[in-house]
């Protein structure tokens, strides 16, 4: 499943399931002893309510007993995360930067020589290899979190937050914004998507040029610069240069268009275009109703061909 | 006559019980009464008849004091600013002379035959104070034929019509007609044309009256520059007021009258006019510079996008170009966002959010960038 913590793909992720198995296993154990206690205090012989009601048996069962539980699971929770800390300080293959924005996902690729590479709304990440992923936010608090891969830690206004993460197996996982930061929270979602190393790498390097596009989607290109987008959007290698909204250079290859919440193809484009509101309501993109079919349609084959 | 001086003497003993027998009836009987007394058709409804002297006073005195109570006591300051009487002066020749008359002109016999007929303005507009005649022009009067403003969050349209009320007592004939008919030239026309109204003779509809034509601007600087626009944002400009998807209470009235075959020829006309030589801008150099700056590179921090990307020379023909517009007119119209305008249009959803980030500087410096660029032509993104 690519979203659940019962089904980790990474190892951060199995640790945090053995502690939360442990925890539940050991639970649920003494919540049944618990229950025992209380019916045999109230229907029990005489001598066992007694006993249950003893001074020895309230002070050994209520106060060592949980002492000492509580003291072996602290250290067995310590041991088990103590691989987290030690891969915590062992140095990233790569950098992310994630920037939590009203409510999608600003990604930047930061490559070993520092160039930055802007996306949005997906990562894409090496099996097997450690990433640093820097997390920020320039309005309100998100809370980044990939199930299947690890915890969830908070996107903080003014302050950046670092978290690990390493995919043991192929394949896409989904996360989401853990904390409610408006209205379409709901709909601010992402796929991580992890590839093995050198189909990663090749991505990377593609990813830093502009986008190849077929010269068939030349009216959509004219009609995306003239009637504005690139106030707001991004595409490498064309004058569309806006940082307000997410960067659509690569957003045909994207399994999900708005952070999410629908699968990409040119339909759900167009119809995203057209009615924002209906889709994602209030999120900060108006409703563009100013264009005719056809151009909707050129628009929309415009951004699928950019990949 | 023993049940009377019986019911007497056992309401004198039983006091409470009394009052609340008669009020219970009173609470009955009178809404029963009332319905009968319409039913019956006794009173008479007929605006021939005139209103009963008591009537009339008890009318005027409610209105009066209504309209006192609610209306608003600091109106703004300029309301002797010649471009919101210019504006104020355009609007009444269509939308109000009919009724009210104007200078010049015999009052309409149907429109006097109403009850109450409109009074004549010249005279009667001092009783009531700005604010007064505010309210009334923005709200209309109910049991009246006073209508409401069309476009109820345009409240600074209609303070224009104020200040023309507030100047019409100093007009004559003459000074009216040049007020209000602006540069458009409205021919007598020859009998045949008059038979078969093909001349308007009033010239109500004539977008020139404000707008400007051939060789000329729009009189007012409250209003638009339409010479250059692109044909596709002129046509859909006049059919979101025409059909109130755009909120103005003086063009969708004009827009509403226009068949969508005048509307595409206007659309066109307006389109193929050469600018008319600006004047020189009037805001000083640092809002210039500090609105190139926004308008090329927005403020991506508060979400506010470049202007140019959208109103630049180069760009699509179903948004308006702003340069050469007057720096008043933009930001009447950002301020009209700001101050609660709404819309259906399809260009609305677009810039209300826009305009509702932009604070009254960004505002002003916007507008001052724009009204120092040449119209027709202006800066690229």
């Amino acid at each position: 499943m690519i979203q659940s913590v019962l089904d980790p793909g990474g190892p951060e992720a199995a640790r945090i399931l053995q502690l939360a198995v442990t925890l539940f296993i050991g639970a649920a154990v003494i919540f049944g002893l618990v229950c025992v206690a209380m019916i045999a205090a109230i229907y029990g012989p005489r001598r066992m309510r007694e006993t249950l009601a003893s001074r020895r048996f309230v002070i050994g069962a209520g106060i060592f007993f949980p002492v000492v539980t509580l003291s072996a699971l602290l250290v067995y929770g310590l041991w088990v995360m103590r691989a987290s800390i030690a891969e915590a300080r062992a140095p990233a293959d790569v950098r992310i930067e994630v920037s939590g924005e009203q409510w999608w996902w600003r990604v930047a690729y930061v490559t070993r020589e520092g160039t930055r590479i802007e996306e949005a709304n997906e990562l894409r990440v090496p099996v097997g290899r450690g990433v640093e992923i820097n997390l920020s936010s320039p309005d309100v608090i998100h809370s980044f979190w990939i199930p299947a891969l690890g915890g969830k830690i908070d996107m903080i206004p003014g302050r950046t937050n670092v978290m690990r993460v390493k995919a043991e197996r192929e394949g896409v996982y989904r996360g989401q914004c853990a904390e409610y930061c408006g209205g379409p929270h709901a709909l601010m979602a992402f796929d991580v998507i992890a590839l093995e190393a050198g189909a990663f790498e090749a991505w990377l390097a593609a990813a830093k040029n502009a986008p190849s596009r077929p010269e068939a989607a030349a009216s959509g290109r004219d009609l995306f610069n003239a009637s504005g987008c690139g106030a707001c959007h991004a595409i490498r290698g064309t004058e569309a240069a806006g940082r307000i909204g997410p960067d659509l250079s690569r957003v045909g290859g994207r399994r999900t268009i708005a952070a999410g919440t629908l699968p990409t193809n040119a339909q759900n484009i167009a119809r995203f275009i057209s009615d924002a509101q209906h889709v994602k309501p209030g999120n900060l993109m108006p409703p563009f109703r100013i264009f005719s079919d056809e151009e909707r349609i050129a628009i929309s084959e415009f951004l699928m061909s950019l990949r | 006559m023993r049940w009377l001086s019986k019911t007497l003497h056992w309401a004198a003993e039983h006091p409470c019980r009394a009052v609340g027998v008669a009020s219970g009836a009173a609470a009955v009987g009178i809404p029963i009464g009332a319905l009968l007394f319409a039913w019956s058709g006794a009173y008479s409804v007929a605006a021939s008849r005139g209103h009963w002297h008591v009537v009339e006073l008890f009318l005027r005195f409610g209105m009066e004091n209504s309209v006192r109570v609610r209306a608003p006591d600091h109106p703004p300051a300029d309301l002797d600013d010649p471009d919101m009487i210019r504006l104020g002066a355009a609007h009444f020749h269509g939308g109000c002379a009919f009724c009210h008359g104007a200078p010049g002109t015999r009052p309409n016999p149907v429109v006097q035959a109403m009850l109450p007929s409109p009074p004549d303005l010249q005279d009667q507009a001092r009783v009531w104070s700005d604010g007064e005649l505010f309210w009334i022009v923005r709200n209309g009067l109910k049991y009246a034929g006073m209508p409401a403003w069309p476009a109820q969050s345009r409240d600074d349209e209609v303070w224009a019509v104020v200040a023309f009320t507030r100047k019409l007592p100093q007009l004559d004939a003459a000074a009216y007609e040049r007020l209000a008919l602006g540069v458009a030239d409205v021919r007598p026309g020859d009998a045949r044309e008059l038979a078969t109204s093909e001349s308007d003779p009033d010239g109500v509809g004539a977008c020139a009256r404000c707008h400007g034509a051939e060789g000329s601007g729009p009189a007012s600087t409250l209003v638009p520059l339409l010479h250059g626009q692109p044909r596709e944002w002129l046509l859909r400009s006049l059919r979101d007021y025409a059909t109130g998807a755009r909120q103005s209470g003086i063009m969708q009235p004009l827009a509403a009258a226009l068949t969508d075959d005048a509307a595409q020829k206007l659309a066109a006309y307006y389109a193929r006019l050469a600018p008319p030589a600006s004047p020189a801008p009037v805001a000083g150099e640092p809002d210039i510079e500090a609105g190139a700056r926004l308008a090329s590179e927005g403020v991506p921090q508060a979400a506010i996008p470049a202007c140019l990307n959208c109103h630049g020379p180069d760009r699509s023909p179903q948004f308006p170009r702003l340069a050469g517009l007057s720096a008043r007119y933009i930001a009447t119209q950002l301020h009209a966002w700001k101050n609660g305008k709404e819309g259906a249009s399809a260009t609305h959803a677009i810039m209300a959010p826009i305009a509702r980030r932009l604070d009254d500087r960004q505002i002003a410096q916007a507008a001052a960038f724009f009204a120092s660029q040449p119209a027709g032509g202006g800066a690229a993104p």
